[in-house]
């Protein structure tokens, strides 16, 4: 099935500079699991925030339907 | 110690004249400056029970050592007053360029005492300091008579300035400097303006010294490189607080029609990139390593931001999408000094209680040109404006709506919906000048990061106990909000300004002691645990839309988290200070 996945703030370098791309992955990946496939390891990234399924936050085993749109945030601080 | 100008200015409005003494370093070692050495003042001068808006109020100006000095994000100063606003003590952090004339004029402080006779202005140029006729500035917007000031005195000037709502003695006026800058929260424009005074004008020549200048100069640049321009920093350069929206969206937390839900599909008419596509300018504060503001012109509405409590509140809080709306909504109470949150707070109260058929004052959500006209009105009290200038909580004690009356000891609620991030009641709730989010910023730990489960109590007592500590010694060193140095950091700098060894502990130290001291001054006005509350909408009202739907905050959960807070801090159950600390203050 076909994802967005779109990366904010200093998370983009990991696409290039380049905001979003649409990725194959397998059924019920996870959104852990969809972010492994691009290279990215929330547990061991610097200053990994939090991750949303078409614009709700939601937990890292969250799993993706086909034509979801999942976004990862950067920590974010201030006010 | 290094860093200080061992001077305050001491101004007697009432008799014009002036005194210099020095600082009391006894202090500054406990309280290092800004917030902290402001409260210490404030606690020490102001007779409990005073009425703020009288000449028994002092408005206070503090630095600190790393004011005016190329410490990166060290160029705010903290205005602070009693607030007319609450009862309770009030310190505004304001950015710009005035703190560092405040220092280069050769004064840690500036304490502001009595009340002119007649409207007027103080220009401060190094020692000399002169007392000016007003008549023709009264009653003008802040930018033009910001404008008019700087044409005089020239652009080495800074300047403080209220606009109407000041001079009107609104509760939820701002003091405004570099045009878009505000000290903006809990009516400090409206002790200015019980003073009599329209503006204050501050040229300073001088310098600060600080222990081996070489040694500080080379390792604050490596400091500026690596920490505070970080990749994980550059946001707030990018796109400014406007980063925030889309988080806040995603996170549950982005408050929609007063409070009444959270979650906006409507948000990509009015986000940051919307927003920043029409970014005509850019600037920071002086000493800025970051950069934050960005000049936003859309048709003829143009403003420094607009911030994201300014965009929420202006916004999706008030069923409105428009962007041009929402820039001229903070052009126009930036204009007129008045407080972009609780004034906004206040129409989209309004807003609720006529579509609720509960009391008409003429506003329901989405009436964007409605907002921006009854802005104007609550700074000249004209018309509804004149109800609208009393803020929510009088409102709803005058007609009704406590149940979603959202503010705390009479201060408005910031753009952070609590109930998709529980420590964000607790937060507002302890805040000591009424409900704020500079205090303890809960958001970090419960949304924008993986780390704490929002929707709990558990932990969140030492959780928000945590963050308040990291804010108040960061902001007694007057350090701006959006450089997240860590302790560490902060201890560095302390020791390779001032020449005296700092340790993390004396930080932490210092830290307590200001949340002390604010809470012993809010005490002995009478405050305690019956007035840390929270709304009642966020107890009784499930959330419907977004990341948090579900969720309310019971009651209990509530008061388990205050018992937290208090236990952390050596409270009383009843949240006050024991005699035991109090002593050592």
């Amino acid at each position: 099935m076909e994802v967005t996945i779109s990366l904010r703030g200093h998370l983009i370098k990991q696409f290039g500079g380049e905001q979003e791309r649409v990725v194959e992955v397998p059924e019920n990946t996870t959104a852990e699991e969809a972010l492994k496939l691009i290279g990215i390891d929330w547990r061991t990234a610097r200053n990994f925030g939090f991750v949303a399924i078409n614009s709700h936050k939601v937990l890292m085993t969250a799993q993706l339907k086909d034509g979801d749109q999942l976004k990862a945030y950067p920590k974010i601080s201030g006010g | 110690m290094f860093g200080y100008q061992n001077k305050v200015l001491r101004i007697d409005l009432t008799r014009k004249g002036t005194t210099m003494e020095p600082l009391n370093m006894g202090w500054a070692e406990k309280y290092i400056g800004g917030k902290g050495l402001a409260i210490k003042y404030l606690y020490e001068e102001l007779k409990p029970g005073i009425d703020p808006l009288s000449p028994d109020n002092k408005l206070l100006l503090m630095s600190g050592p790393l004011t005016g000095t190329p410490v990166p994000c060290s160029g705010k100063l903290a205005v602070a007053a009693k607030s007319p606003a609450t009862g309770t003590i009030l310190d505004c952090s304001i950015g710009g360029h005035i703190a560092l004339k405040v220092k280069y004029a050769g004064y840690d402080a500036i304490i502001f005492e009595g009340k002119l006779s007649k409207p007027g202005y103080v220009l401060i140029q190094n020692d000399k300091i002169e007392f000016k006729d007003a008549g023709d500035l009264w009653g003008k917007g802040s930018h033009e008579v910001e404008g008019i000031l700087v044409e005089k005195y020239g652009h080495e000037a800074s300047v403080l300035s209220i606009g109407p709502a000041g001079e009107n003695l609104v509760t939820m006026s701002c003091i405004n400097s570099d045009y878009y800058r505000q000290a903006g929260r809990g009516g400090i424009g409206a002790v200015m303006g019980s003073k009599n005074v329209k503006a204050i004008v501050v040229i300073g020549t001088g310098g600060v010294k600080v222990d081996k200048i070489v040694d500080v100069t080379n390792r604050l640049t490596e400091i500026l490189r690596t920490d505070t321009t970080s990749d994980d920093n550059m946001f707030i350069y990018d796109c400014g607080t406007t980063a925030f929206l889309e988080a806040c969206n995603d996170g549950g937390i982005l408050p929609k029609n007063n409070f009444s839900d959270t979650t906006d599909e409507e948000w990509t008419k009015y986000n940051g990139d919307v927003l920043l596509a029409s970014k005509v300018g850019k600037r920071g504060c002086g000493s800025c390593g970051l950069g934050c503001g960005n000049f936003i012109k859309i048709g003829d509405a143009v403003c420094e931001g607009p911030e994201y409590e300014s965009i929420a509140v202006a916004g999706p809080n008030a069923g409105i999408s428009d962007p041009e709306s929402i820039v001229k909504a903070n052009q126009v109470a930036d204009d007129m000094g008045l407080d972009t949150i609780s004034a906004g707070d206040t129409i989209i109260y309004a807003m609720e209680m006529t579509e609720k058929g509960i009391h008409d004052f003429g506003i329901k959500f989405g009436d964007k040109e409605k907002y921006i006209e009854y802005l104007k009105l609550m700074a000249r009290r004209e018309g509804v404006g004149a109800d609208l200038a009393l803020g929510v909580r009088a409102l709803a004690a005058k007609y009704g709506g406590e149940d979603f009356a959202m503010h705390v000891k009479g201060l408005e609620y910031p753009q952070y919906e609590p109930r998709g991030s529980w420590g964000m009641s607790l937060a507002y709730a302890v805040s000591d000048r009424g409900a704020c989010h500079m205090r303890a910023y809960a958001p970090n730990e419960e949304v924008f990061a993986a780390s704490i489960p929002p929707y709990t109590a558990e932990g969140k007592g030492e959780m928000v106990y945590n963050l308040a500590i990291y804010n108040a010694v960061k902001f007694s060193m007057v350090i701006c909000d959006f450089w997240p140095l860590s302790l560490e950091r902060m201890t560095e700098i302390m020791t390779m300004i001032t020449g005296k060894e700092w340790t993390e502990a004396e930080m932490n130290d210092v830290a307590k002691r200001v949340i002390n001291i604010a809470r012993a001054f809010n005490q002995r006005e009478g405050f305690n645990r019956k007035d840390d509350t929270m709304p009642k909408r966020l107890a009784n009202e499930a959330l419907k839309s977004g990341a948090a739907a579900g969720q309310k905050i019971p009651q209990e959960a509530f008061e388990d988290m205050l018992d937290q807070y208090y236990a952390v801090l050596g409270w009383s159950k009843e949240g006050m200070v024991p005699d035991t600390i109090l002593c050592q203050l």
